[in-house]
């Protein structure tokens, strides 16, 4: 089915699918099929930030004191969050948008990505705060090989999804040979792609950042680094809204709540997922290992960092049906908790309380002496 | 004049019975008493603290906004209306 950006035929979206049904026309927020989106919708906006509120300029005296194997550690998390970040900063949008059917979702989707390109912003920030010239660090992100094997895999997904959406878009369903390989599209194929798609999705929010924010928040806990923590805490906040928006889609799924199908092929493609969870987990073990190669850093090694994954990656994949594969049962890292609570995300009460330090405020006050100077 | 009314909190395992008021959300009735739980946001955005609520009823404070199934809670902002057995996840 062609893709149009208005489509005009009458369409009621508290009957359609989540994808795969009548393209979206009006942009209506008044009602939903699924409210939960616009709940996210909201809350996601009212966390609106932006990297320059946070000053990071005593970082770079306490980048200078780091160990060569904790600048290392740094660094490396910080290409990996900004490859992370690059993904999300536009994938959602592409892959997901040509075939969404609800107002509400095409919106959420919209501002998920939107915030994830102002965690891209933020590291930009951050970087140009340490270097002069942070070139040699983001040139670095497409060629190392550590990077690039996790890139493979967090983009397959969205790139597959998106190609079979390509062909049947502009060709429909059947057989179509694009550079001498046959590819069969059907609707079942693309539905598939999309499960495993937001599974994998789902995976990179739940666990991918969570090696990254342990050492960030490592620093901070020496009282280093802490200009880069605040950033890194309110990217967590937004993160955690993220993976609830990936949790109940899956959800909605499983459950036979949207698609009648997807609860078909959520039952049909159960283990790939899991699997692609699993892959996951394993990825962020290797990338403690590699973070830690160089030797290590006060308060956390390979061997917590790793039991702290499988403690998170029990938690997330219980919520979507997963069970919990790992023994551990008891948090490694409790003082995590601490930065990822949204009650510690701090803000300034002149800029949340008071509206004249509101951006755009218009002062609704009229008083009869305001037309004093008028005259007809 | 309202009255405040204690209720019970059950902890399925090995912990003794919990008396709460209704001026703390669970978690915190939990964390009182020491009992780990995993939180992170504490608002019912983030789905951390979901648990699974075996019998009794609670009351949202805050509109829970992460994925909870059916038998499950989120304890970071609800109070117990009544008497409650819940068990960690």
């Amino acid at each position: 089915m062609k893709y149009t950006t208005f489509n005009q035929k009458p369409t009621n979206p508290l009957l359609e699918p989540m994808f795969f049904g009548n393209p979206v026309n009006v942009a209506r927020y008044d009602q939903q099929k699924h409210s939960i989106f616009e709940k996210l919708i909201e809350k996601q906006i009212s966390f609106f930030w932006r990297p320059e509120e946070v000053d990071v300029s005593k970082d770079r005296v306490d980048f200078q004191s780091l160990s060569d194997s904790e600048k290392h550690i740094f660094i490396s998390n910080l290409k990996y969050q900004t490859l992370l970040d690059s993904v999300q900063g536009r994938s959602p949008n592409i892959a997901f948008l040509p075939i969404i059917s609800l107002p509400e979702l095409e919106t959420w989707t919209e501002t998920w990505s939107f915030f994830e390109t102002i965690h891209s912003r933020s590291y930009t920030h951050i970087l140009r705060n340490l270097f002069t010239d942070p070139s040699a660090i983001f040139d670095d992100i497409v060629v190392n090989e550590q990077i690039k094997q996790r890139a493979g895999d967090i983009s397959k997904y969205y790139d597959d999804l998106i190609f079979y959406t390509q062909l049947w878009q502009t060709q429909g369903e059947g057989v179509h040979t694009v550079e001498g390989v046959a590819y069969t599209i059907t609707m079942r194929e693309l539905k598939k792609k999309l499960y495993l798609c937001m599974n994998s999705v789902n995976a990179l929010e739940a666990i991918r950042f969570y090696v990254s924010f342990a050492c960030t928040f490592a620093f901070a806990e020496r009282e280093l680094m802490e200009g880069n923590s605040k950033i890194i805490r309110l990217i967590a906040r937004d993160e955690n809204l993220h993976l609830t928006s990936t949790q109940h889609i899956i959800n909605l799924w499983q459950k036979g709540k949207d698609d009648p199908e997807m609860a078909e092929i959520a039952e049909e493609c159960k283990d790939q997922a899991k699997e692609i969870f699993m892959q996951a987990v394993e990825q962020e073990k290797q990338w403690a290992g590699y973070l830690f190669a160089q030797g290590s850093m006060i308060g956390l090694n390979e061997e917590i960092l790793c039991q702290y994954v499988e403690y998170i990656a029990n938690h997330r994949m219980s919520a979507i049906g997963m069970g919990q594969p790992f023994d551990i049962t008891s948090n490694p890292l409790p003082w995590m908790n601490n930065y990822l609570n949204s009650d510690n995300v701090q803000v300034a009460p002149q800029e949340s309380e008071i509206s004249s330090y509101l951006v755009g405020q218009i002062d609704a006050e009229v008083n009869a002496g305001d037309f004093d100077d008028f005259d007809l | 004049m309202s009255e405040k009314k204690s209720t019970v909190i059950i902890v399925d395992g090995d912990h003794p019975p919990i008396l709460t008021d209704h001026s703390d959300t669970i978690l915190e009735s939990l964390e009182k008493q020491n009992i780990e739980v995993h939180y992170h946001c504490r608002e019912g955005f983030c789905g951390a603290c979901r648990s699974k609520l075996i019998s009794g009823e609670v009351d949202y404070k805050t509109d829970p906004l992460a994925y909870i199934d059916d038998d499950e809670f989120l304890p970071c902002c609800c109070i117990a209306l009544g008497d409650i057995k819940i068990k960690l996840v």
